[in-house]
């Protein structure tokens, strides 16, 4: 039995994190589709596969929260991993308020990464579907 | 005597006395006669009627008591005061108390017309023309209809009642009662006594009135101003102290005559040497002194005082000093919240600016590293696994070191080159003033003395503002930074501007801090290069971006003395060229193309 690779997206419109994120996702055992823009990701058919997104705040046009609820109100429950340049605390709490998993300020670990992959899995497996695993 | 001589044959003016001021004020010879007459001197008449004044009786009730006395006096006559108004034009009041009242209430408001009259050989004057008795008819048109007087009496003589200086300020007017024909005569010398002591009173209660007045408006106005006034003839230490003066100082009035030493005893006592020099200053000599000081009241309480006073010297030499009081207290609280609410407003505003500037700055300088640090974790793991993917790891730190390259600093560099920067002509002047004027608060708290050196006619530069007052900023903050563990000698920093060469302007600040290590000198503009225990080392370089930016040059140099001066140096905008057109052409350049269109169109019209 092989384990399907469960799909990580990104959303950055930061080409550096584009490039670099991917690779480390990869080594950590994931799949994963990078996206510039929200509304790439939404135009996409990954929306659907999609079992972790990877979120930054802001970005010029559609902004991570916005994504984030359009994402609520299509009823898509994608566990979300927020990632900003802009480390204030209070964008933090209001994000994970909002229903977020995690928050990171960039730069950020592998193994915060680690955690808060971890944490938008065990989100995600409640909200899985059966017969997912094939 | 007589009032028949008057040459005019109406009965309204009879005779004409000499003003009280033409006539010689000890005039024994009347005052005999009149006393012969009258059987109570007319001096103690006059007596009578300053008691009366001095009592604060009104005028009219005085002026009363004075016909009353002169109808009880000379029998067979009835004499009345008719007041004047200020313009001596009409009759303010009539008082008449051997008359019928209906007859002085319609003389109340009359116009009085004055005539001229030869008096005797030598004196011409004026007598009042008053429609006292409609028995005459020679009065001038337009004089309205004459009043009859009442019957059973008629009008004797009518006296002009002049002040000192002449002006007009009432009529004594004598009837004579037709019930008592046998008397005959009533001596003009009694009357101008009566006339004498009518005006002494009628100009002694305007000028009661007047002082009162004056009196009054002066503590109105010494209200409304906080004012409070005084007088200190030096010679005797003689202090007038008004009565607010003595509320201001929380001293009894009653208690004791107010002395230097007693004003002295509520001088807050860091004001009281300056207090004590001042008076021995003003002993010295006439000369104007004006200063501020502070009172501490037995309570303990603050007041502040702003003094200003004249000296003169009289006609004997002495010398006195008129001055006024003003209590500031409410105006220095005043100035002392608002420069309060200005150094808070001042850190506001520079947290702000900075604050939006760190996190601009933050934002950029995490961006690439976020890539750089997630690229490291990629090769790690690369390296660790079995066998390990050298060949990923080698592509993915060849990325690393590209992103760390275009990281950073040149990111910043765009930062201060994007849309939001503006360019405007800039007074580096005044951009370096407000700059001071906002670290006010920061410079005095570091107890740094600050000195500004700015040429005049500065020629503007060409920027954005808030940018180089950003890097004028970082520049005096760091600084102050690097004088902060300084206490051997004083904190300076001079700002600086003045023309630099090739049409560039120059602007320096200069302190006597801890100076850097010449072999450090190339370091310190790059970023996150710091020597100070706190900070992120990005102020020079975010600084140097920036200047750069505005195509000059940003460096430092280590002081002859102690501390070091930190420069820019920036292109100045091209003068006489307003149309945006930007570069190094002269005026004369642009002239000279300007007048090559010129002929240009007058080539093509022929």
């Amino acid at each position: 039995m092989r384990v399907k690779r469960p799909l990580v997206s990104v959303v950055d419109d930061d080409e550096s994190v584009r490039e670099s994120l991917p690779d480390l996702l990869r080594e950590l055992g994931y799949s994963v589709r990078a996206f510039s823009s929200a509304e790439e990701f939404l135009a996409s058919d990954s929306v659907r596969e999609t079992r972790c997104l990877i979120l930054d705040i802001a970005m010029p046009g559609m902004a991570g929260p916005d994504l984030q609820q359009e994402l609520t109100s299509r009823g898509q429950e994608i566990p979300i991993v927020f990632i900003t340049a802009q480390a204030d605390e209070t964008v933090r709490a209001r994000s994970i308020e909002q229903g977020a998993v995690e928050c990171l300020f960039k730069p950020f670990s592998d193994t915060a990464l680690c955690e808060a992959l971890n944490a938008a899995f065990r989100v995600s497996s409640a909200i899985q579907r059966p017969g997912e695993i094939t | 005597m007589k009032c028949s001589t008057v040459s005019c044959a109406s009965e309204l003016h009879i005779g004409l006395l000499p003003p009280r001021h033409r006539e010689p004020r000890n005039n024994a010879a009347a005052v005999d006669r009149a006393a012969t007459w009258v059987g109570l001197g007319i001096a103690e008449i006059g007596a009578m009627v300053g008691g009366l004044i001095r009592q604060g009786r009104p005028l009219p009730v005085v002026l009363t008591t004075l016909c009353q006395l002169f109808d009880a006096t000379v029998k067979g006559y009835a004499s009345s005061v008719l007041l004047l108004d200020r313009t001596g034009a009409s009759v303010r009041n009539a008082t008449g108390p051997g008359l019928p009242t209906s007859y002085m209430t319609q003389l109340e408001g009359r116009r009085v017309s004055w005539i001229e009259t030869v008096f005797g050989a030598t004196i011409n004057a004026k007598t009042p023309m008053i429609v006292l008795d409609g028995a005459s008819d020679t009065l001038p048109e337009g004089q309205g209809a004459a009043i009859a007087a009442p019957p059973g009496v008629r009008l004797h003589e009518a006296s002009r009642i002049l002040s000192l200086t002449g002006e007009p300020l009432g009529v004594f007017a004598v009837y004579q009662r037709e019930s008592h024909p046998e008397v005959t005569c009533c001596h003009s010398a009694l009357i101008s006594q009566f006339t004498h002591v009518a005006s002494a009173a009628i100009e002694r209660m305007r000028c009661d009135e007047a002082l009162k007045r004056s009196a009054a408006l002066l503590e109105r106005t010494q209200q409304l101003s906080s004012t409070c006034c005084f007088s200190w003839r030096v010679e005797t230490d003689d202090i007038s102290w008004s009565k607010e003066l003595c509320q201001l100082f929380e001293l009894d009035p009653a208690d004791e005559p107010v002395t230097i030493e007693l004003i002295g005893a509520r001088i807050h006592p860091e004001d009281f040497p300056s207090f004590r020099e001042m008076i021995e200053r003003a002993r010295r000599g006439v000369s104007d002194f004006e200063f501020e000081h502070r009172l501490r009241l037995p309570d303990n309480s603050l007041k502040y005082l702003r003094v200003v006073a004249h000296g003169t010297r009289d006609q004997q030499g002495q010398l006195e000093y008129t001055g006024a009081v003003q209590d500031v207290t409410h105006r220095r609280h005043t100035e002392e919240a608002l420069a309060k609410l200005r150094a808070e407003l001042a850190l506001a505003a520079r947290a702000t600016s900075l604050g939006v500037l760190t996190a601009a700055i933050a934002h950029e300088v995490n961006q690439p590293l976020a890539g750089i640090v997630t690229n490291a974790s990629t090769c790690r793991r690369m390296l660790a696994v079995d066998p390990p993917d050298v060949e990923g790891a080698r592509e993915t730190a060849r990325r690393t070191i590209r992103d760390a390259e275009r990281a950073i600093v040149k990111r910043l560099r765009t930062l201060f080159c994007k849309k939001g920067a503006t360019s405007e002509s800039v007074d580096l002047n005044e951009a370096a003033r407000e700059v001071v004027a906002l670290s006010l608060g920061e410079l005095e708290r570091n107890k740094v003395i600050v000195r500004t050196e700015l040429a005049g006619e500065l020629l503007p530069v060409q920027g954005d503002r808030v940018q180089l007052q950003q890097v004028i900023l970082n520049l005096l903050l760091n600084a102050l930074d690097a004088m902060s563990g300084i206490d051997d000698r004083p904190r300076q920093l001079v700002i600086r501007t003045e023309r630099d060469d090739e049409d560039r302007v120059r602007l320096s600040v200069r302190d006597t801090g801890v100076g850097f290590e010449p072999q450090g000198v190339d370091r310190l503009f790059d970023a996150f290069y710091t020597t100070k225990g706190s900070g992120m080392g990005i102020g020079l370089a975010v600084s140097r971006s920036i200047i750069e930016s505005h195509k000059g040059r940003l460096w430092a140099t280590p002081n002859d003395g102690l501390g070091a001066t930190f420069s820019f140096s920036i292109p100045c905008r091209p003068q006489e060229v307003t149309t945006g057109v930007t570069g190094a052409r002269s005026p004369g350049a642009i002239r000279a193309s300007a007048l090559t269109n010129a002929e240009e169109r007058h080539v093509r019209s022929v």
